[in-house]
Order: C-alpha cells, then sequence, then structure tokens
C-alpha cells in the first residue's frame, strides 16, 4: 500500500499546502467511514478523489469544511487545524467553495441572488457591490443572461453552474466539488467540466470527488483512490491510471470500463 | 312549502351585523393564532430543551380537546380563575386563537422539517450563521410550502367561529338562530347563512389555491 504521499511526479507540490490530513477518523456509530487518511492539497492543484461509491471520499469533502466532525486525526487549512468553535468554523468555510451532487441552489431566490447571498449575508457586502460580483461570476461561468431566472427554470446543467459561481462569488482559496457531475443528464455534464477546466486553467486549488474518469486523467494533478475508508494508492494521473501499483486500483478501473 | 325570502331582506342589518363579527373573529382569530402558532413551531424547533415537553403538552391537549369544550370553559371558567371579566367576543377570540395557534404550529413545523437538509449544508458552506439560515433559506421555502395547509386551517377558522354562538358572540350564526327562532322561518334563515358562509370561504380557499400555484416552485428545492 502506497499510503503515505510520495511526492515523485508532482508538478506542484513546490506551492504552499492549502489543505493537510493527516490520520483522519470517521465514525457514524459503529461504521468506520475514514480510517486514518493522510493526503496533501498544495496551492494551484487539482487533487481528485476517486474510488467506488461509500468509500469515504464525500465524507472526507465534508470534514474538510466542518459539516461532519472528525473522530481523529487532523486536518489543517493553510496551516491552520480545523477550529471547533462555530463562530471560528464559518470563517474558515468563508474561504472554502463547495459545490453539491443536488446542487442545493435556493429556490426561492434568482440565479443572481443566489449568487449574492454570500457576500450579501456572510461577507455583509452592499446590495449593489453583491450584485455587481454576482454578475461577475455568472458570466463567467456563461450564465448571464440566466440572472434573472429561479432555479426551476434552469437546466441542470445551469444550476449547477449558477452552484459554482455561488461558491466562486465569495473568492474562496479552495473549491470542494462534490460529485458534482452525478446528477447530471450527459448531454449537460460537458457544460460543468469545462467551467471546472476552465477554473483549473486560472490556478484554482480543487478538490473533486469525482467518477469522471476522463476528467480526473486530463485536469487532475494529483490522484488518490479510495476504498472502505482508507486511500489504497495516490500518485498523479499517469501513475494511477496507466501504471496502478496496487490491484485495488486496477479492479476499480476496470470495473469503471476504463482502458486508458 | 311556500318559501318567503322576505324574512332576509327585511332583517339586512341584523343579520349583517352578524356577518361583519363573523368576518372580525375570522380574521382576528385566524391572525393571532398564525402568529401564536409561528413562535409555538419555533419554541418546538430551536427552543429550549426543558420547553419542548410544555409545548409538546399543549399541542397534543389542544387537538384531543373539542374546540367548543375550550370555548365554553374560556367563557365560563377562566374569568373565575383570573379574576376578569370578559366580553363574549374576547373569550371567543381567546379560545379559537389557544385551539387554532396548535394547529399553526404543527403546520410551522412540518413546512420547515420538509426543506432538505441539503438547503442547510449547502448555506452552511457559504459561512452563514445558523440564525440566517433559518431566516435566509429554510424560512422562506418553508413558508411556501405551507400555504396549502395555512389555506385549510384559515377556513377552519372561519367555520369555527360559528361555534363562538353558544357563548353568545353575536355572530352570524347566533344572528340566524334568533331570527329564525322569532320568524319561525328556519328554512329561510338558515339556508342563507349557509350561503353566507359558503361565499365567505369559496374565494379564500380558492385564492389561496391559485396564489400557491403560482410560487410553489419557489419552495421546491
Amino acid at each position: 500500500m502506497n499510503k503515505s504521499a510520495t511526492q515523485s511526479g508532482r508538478t506542484k507540490a513546490g506551492g504552499i499546502t492549502i489543505i493537510r490530513y493527516r490520520g483522519v477518523v470517521k465514525r457514524y456509530g459503529d461504521f468506520q467511514a475514514l480510517s486514518g487518511i493522510d493526503l496533501d492539497v498544495h496551492a494551484g492543484e487539482v487533487v481528485c478523489l476517486i474510488g467506488p461509491s461509500g468509500s469515504g471520499k464525500s465524507t472526507l469533502l465534508r470534514c474538510t469544511n466542518g459539516l461532519e466532525s472528525i473522530e481523529g486525526g487532523d486536518i489543517e487549512f493553510e496551516g491552520t487545524a480545523l477550529p471547533r468553535d462555530e463562530r471560528e468554523l464559518r470563517a474558515v468555510r468563508t474561504r472554502m467553495g463547495m459545490v453539491f451532487q443536488s446542487f442545493e441552489l435556493f429556490p426561492h431566490l434568482t440565479a443572481l441572488a443566489n449568487v449574492a447571498e454570500g457576500p450579501r449575508t456572510v461577507l455583509r457586502k452592499h446590495a449593489a457591490e453583491a450584485n455587481r460580483r454576482a454578475s461577475a461570476m455568472l458570466a463567467k461561468v456563461g450564465l448571464a443572461d440566466k440572472a434573472p431566472n429561479y432555479p426551476s427554470a434552469l437546466s441542470g446543467g445551469q444550476q449547477q453552474r449558477v452552484a459554482i459561481a455561488r461558491a466562486l462569488a465569495m473568492e474562496p482559496d479552495v473549491m470542494l466539488f462534490d460529485e458534482p457531475t452525478s446528477a447530471l443528464d450527459p448531454e449537460t455534464i460537458g457544460e460543468v467540466l469545462n467551467v471546472m477546466k476552465q477554473l483549473a486553467d486560472e490556478g484554482m486549488t480543487m478538490v473533486v470527488v469525482t467518477h469522471e474518469m476522463t476528467f480526473a486523467r486530463r485536469v487532475g494533478d494529483w490522484i488518490a483512490v479510495f476504498d472502505a475508508g482508507r486511500i489504497v494508492e495516490q500518485g498523479p494521473p499517469e501513475q494511477i491510471f496507466d501504471a496502478p501499483t496496487t490491484e485495488r486500483t486496477r479492479d476499480f478501473l476496470s470495473h469503471l470500463g476504463w482502458t486508458g | 312549502m311556500d318559501f318567503d325570502f322576505s324574512v332576509i331582506t327585511d332583517h339586512l342589518s341584523f343579520l349583517g351585523s352578524g356577518i361583519a363579527i363573523t368576518l372580525l373573529l375570522s380574521v382576528l382569530s385566524g391572525t393571532t393564532s398564525l402568529i401564536a402558532g409561528f413562535f409555538v413551531a419555533l419554541f418546538r424547533l430551536y427552543g429550549p430543551r426543558w420547553l419542548k415537553p410544555l409545548v409538546v403538552l399543549y399541542i397534543d391537549s389542544m387537538r384531543a380537546i373539542p374546540v367548543l369544550v375550550v370555548l365554553v370553559w374560556t367563557f365560563f371558567a377562566l374569568p373565575i380563575i383570573a379574576g376578569v371579566t370578559m366580553s363574549p367576543f374576547m373569550a371567543a377570540l381567546i379560545g379559537l386563537t389557544v385551539h387554532l395557534a396548535a394547529y399553526a404550529a404543527e403546520i410551522v413545523r412540518a413546512g420547515v422539517e420538509s426543506v432538505r437538509p441539503g438547503q442547510s449544508r449547502a448555506a452552511l458552506a457559504l459561512g452563514m450563521s445558523r440564525a440566517q439560515i433559518v431566516r435566509r433559506i429554510v424560512m422562506p421555502q418553508a413558508l411556501v410550502r405551507m400555504l396549502p395547509a395555512f389555506g385549510s386551517l384559515l377556513s377552519i377558522t372561519i367555520k369555527d367561529t360559528a361555534i363562538a354562538s353558544v357563548i353568545a358572540v353575536l355572530e352570524l350564526m347566533r344572528q340566524s338562530e334568533t331570527l329564525a327562532g322569532q320568524s319561525f322561518q328556519p328554512i329561510e334563515v338558515f339556508s342563507f347563512a349557509m350561503l353566507v358562509y359558503f361565499l365567505m370561504l369559496f374565494p379564500v380557499t380558492r385564492g389561496v389555491d391559485m396564489f400557491y400555484r403560482r410560487v410553489a416552485h419557489l419552495g421546491r428545492s
């Protein structure tokens, strides 16, 4: 098992460490969801978490911004351990954008108001400033013309792009994506992945839980393969997809029909 | 059988005063029970732990006791216990509010709990506080989802005001009983009363339904 983060082939390892996971343990009652996760996320990196459903990828993401608490180990964000205090945790969350599988746009707000909500309510910006920022973010994800629409009038792909804009409007240091395309129709997956690719190209630090192996292969800088609450292998995409060192990784990829 | 509806037209102002009292009692008790129910629900959902059993006891007892009993108790027993005199109208308003607020509270609670947890998670992830999430994310959606149930409650409120006739509130039912007894024309008088209740209720229930259809998407997450 290659549990420790070997840095060979890690092109952006020189950047500062944005998130550092050490021995992270998460339990739900008797069920151990995470059993000692060690992983580093450097500035500007796209780290993809792959592996079968229920292997702990999404759980790790939720622990990262404190939506779930951990029972053991440490999670450091920008050099400081995640605070336990709710107020301090809120401050940390404003610097981590999160995108959910089920979008979770606020249905009672227009696309523009969804994106402006964070700056307005959390960052206490004036309405004009929040709306200006929201317009810019909607334009960035290619949805400037949808600003007055309610989520119910948007396609799944459009809703997810608005959700990305909503997270970006907080000007986060890292973006957490929790299976952002799993709930989408095949024809709209591409538009969301394109936006994510564009973000990656701009140097955004990203942690992406995904089943899109082509995306992970092309855009990912570092891949962590999860199984049963552990990272069974991590490395650059060339290693994981072309020359996996563990049986479990080969199994997982072959089940997905991955042929490189 | 001959019908003589002149009994209605001859006593329009008498019946009209009853209709006015019915409307006033409906609007007032509808409003106060919604406001009270809202706070009861907030206590049950977000209040201190020790308060919750009391709130649950209140809600369960109001659902178990007939509104007629509550009204009679409020009018005859409460003044003796509290040492205050109370007009029939005041007693009806208090009794109806106490009774209906329990139902309103359950509607609010069900509405709030029906908003998916993912909405709160998304708001938390933005860095919002619990209070901000309730106020800006959960409650607006919950209110939309509560509309149909509130429409039903409002119609029940209007209908329940008729029960206030037993404690001598001079509302439509009470005035109708008086007029029917004096004129010996119960068919005409009570048919008129039925028609008036229907005409008051129908636009309310239909109006709420139509409004809900227009805004339902705002609560659909």
